[in-house]
């Protein structure tokens, strides 16, 4: 069952070799795609070289593809992708200053590697432009971060939102990538005549064996909807894991929003202090009856006051593991809000379990604990690797 | 010879990419990237110079707070990777070309360069502003079918038509 690294097939270290080899292969295919040379790729906004559309599209497809037909068989467990969140009004302006960025620059950031490494001396400099641009972001973060968290609604694609499974989805990709690959090239031969440049002159019988291939792979993935694997499991009793607080603060700060938190004591004690992104009851739903409803493509965490809070019975309608908090609320307040005191006796492991709860303490208080006494330098706290997106 | 003959038939280059995208999905769960580990290189420098700003600042804490090295991170040696098969593509296909500035006839290497950098900071700052760029927006996103990734992959276009006419001196 596949994706290999998230069912711990392998572990930090491989994965950091694995960058690397899909990295190269990232590269060698944007290179070979004529997409370290910055005229190859504007011409895109020219209208008499559409490549960057082309290959884009025709990537997104593939991949769309493959995941339906492999997810279909059951080879890769679509649920544990990392789906990036949405953020609409991010994703409209950041957008638009990023075409504008590319266009004027003559690269996107990733093909701007591939120029470097071909040596090219304008990739290096937009490269350099990037830096302190993200550098600029940072600075400017202050006063930007209503604008960057505005928005927000959440990790949804369109499988949920169009509530039509994946395969079929991926078809309609195909479809509309094809027909929009033909009015390219028309799009192609009419500017190229009015620019009095030249339209490529690629092979149509490549292309329409592509073409072929992916409709016919296509076709693969809605055959995959017969099977029975998909079936759902049927309701069964509720199954928990406990979580410590320390285990959740980290999967918190990891940042990787892998999880809902769900806040089980009243909406008013919930809405004055909970878990950094937990949500609140509501009200209109006493019985948490949306916990059945959540799109089971991250695990559930589930709170109350203390020990042994009552789960709601929708949980058990929840698709995916639960989780509930060792101690609830007040062991979050006792091993994350409240800071933590340095060890009297101070081994090494007592060091670094120390830096590791005065770490999540200042994350989620914003105020640092004193440095634990000097003894033995603990290594800091490995992260898993940042999950994608991060682009 | 012309330097673009060597350049895969754009479809069989898609797919190509695509087949790379998806063996990183199984093997990772999570896709490419494009912009990160500038930002991160970004950090790690500024840091260097003033370690008190850059640690005292919300957004980089994610990179180098709770003594995090802003090296140790997958995208990192992607990107290194994605440098390394710039490499040997160029080289496969006879174009490393040390120094070279792409641009039109009607335009200087200086002020192509000057907007290289220009063009650069724009995408630094909206890369991070939309969570991800071309990379790991657009493509990886978009191959999950994230709503978000589509809407970004949108506005991509209709920001590089916007701007086109006005830069159109640089490369025509």
């Amino acid at each position: 069952m596949t994706p290999l690294y998230q069912t711990g097939a392998f572990g930090y270290s491989m994965g950091m070799f694995l960058a690397v080899l899909l990295g190269i292969g990232f590269g060698f295919t944007l290179e070979r795609a004529g997409f370290g040379r910055a005229k190859t790729l504007v011409a895109q906004f020219y209208g008499d070289d559409m490549r960057v559309f082309k290959v884009m599209f025709s990537a997104i497809v593939t991949t769309t593809i493959g995941l339906g037909v492999l997810g279909g068989v059951g080879v890769v467990d679509l649920s544990l992708l990392v789906t990036p969140g949405t953020w609409l009004v991010p994703a409209i302006v950041g957008g638009t200053l990023l075409g504008i960025g590319f266009v004027v620059a003559g690269y996107c950031p990733g093909t701007a590697l591939v120029a470097a490494g071909s040596g090219h001396l304008d990739g290096i400099l937009a490269l350099v432009g990037i830096m302190g641009g993200s550098l600029l972001f940072g600075f400017l973060y202050d006063p930007l971060e209503g604008l960057y968290e505005m928005t927000s609604w959440g990790k949804i694609n369109f499988v949920d939102v169009l509530g039509v499974a994946w395969p079929v989805l991926a078809l309609g990709v195909a479809v509309m990538a094809i027909g929009g690959f033909f009015a390219a090239e028309w799009a192609e031969r009419y500017f190229a005549k009015r620019q009095g440049s030249e339209a490529p002159q690629d092979s149509p019988m490549v292309r329409n064996r592509v073409f072929g291939g992916l409709i016919g792979a296509s076709a693969l993935g809605l055959m995959t909807l017969a099977l029975p694997l998909a079936q759902a499991a049927p309701s069964a009793p509720l199954e928990t894991a406990p979580i410590t607080a320390l285990a959740l603060a980290d999967a918190v700060t990891a940042g990787h929003g892998d999880l809902y938190i769900v806040d089980l004591r009243s909406p008013e004690v919930c809405k004055a202090e909970r878990v950094r992104g937990a949500m609140c009851l509501s009200a209109e739903d006493p019985k948490a009856e949306f916990l059945a409803t959540l799109t089971p493509t991250r695990a559930l965490v589930l709170y109350g006051a203390g020990p042994g809070a009552k789960l709601p019975e929708s949980a058990s309608r929840f698709g995916n593991e639960v989780f509930v908090l060792d101690g609830g609320f007040a062991a979050w307040r006792s091993t994350v809000l409240t800071r933590p005191a340095p060890p009297t006796n101070p081994t090494p492991a007592a060091v670094q379990d120390y830096e590791h709860r005065s770490a999540m303490h200042q994350y989620f208080t914003g105020s640092k604990a004193p440095p634990a006494p000097i003894m033995a330098r603990p290594t800091a706290v490995r992260q898993a690797a940042k999950k994608g997106g991060g682009c | 010879m012309n330097v673009g003959s060597k350049d895969w038939n754009p479809y069989v280059a898609g797919v190509a990419l695509g087949l790379v995208l998806l063996a990183t999905y199984l093997l990772m769960g999570f896709g490419l990237g494009g912009s990160a580990a500038a930002t991160r290189v970004a950090v790690a420098g500024a840091h260097l110079v003033a370690p008190e700003t850059i640690e005292a600042n919300r957004y980089f804490a994610q990179y180098v707070g709770n003594g995090l090295n802003p090296f140790d991170d997958w995208m990192i040696f992607e990107a290194a990777g994605v440098i390394l098969g710039g490499i040997l593509g160029a080289y496969s296909a006879g174009r490393i070309r040390p120094g070279h500035v792409d641009h039109g006839p009607r335009t200087t290497k200086l002020k192509r360069l000057a907007l290289a950098v220009l063009g650069g900071v724009v995408m630094g700052f909206a890369a991070r502003y939309a969570r991800g760029c071309t990379s790991g927006q657009a493509l990886t996103g978009g191959s999950v079918l994230a709503v978000g990734s589509w809407i970004f992959m949108i506005f991509v276009f209709v920001g590089g038509y916007l701007a086109a006419p006005f830069v159109r001196r640089q490369w025509r």
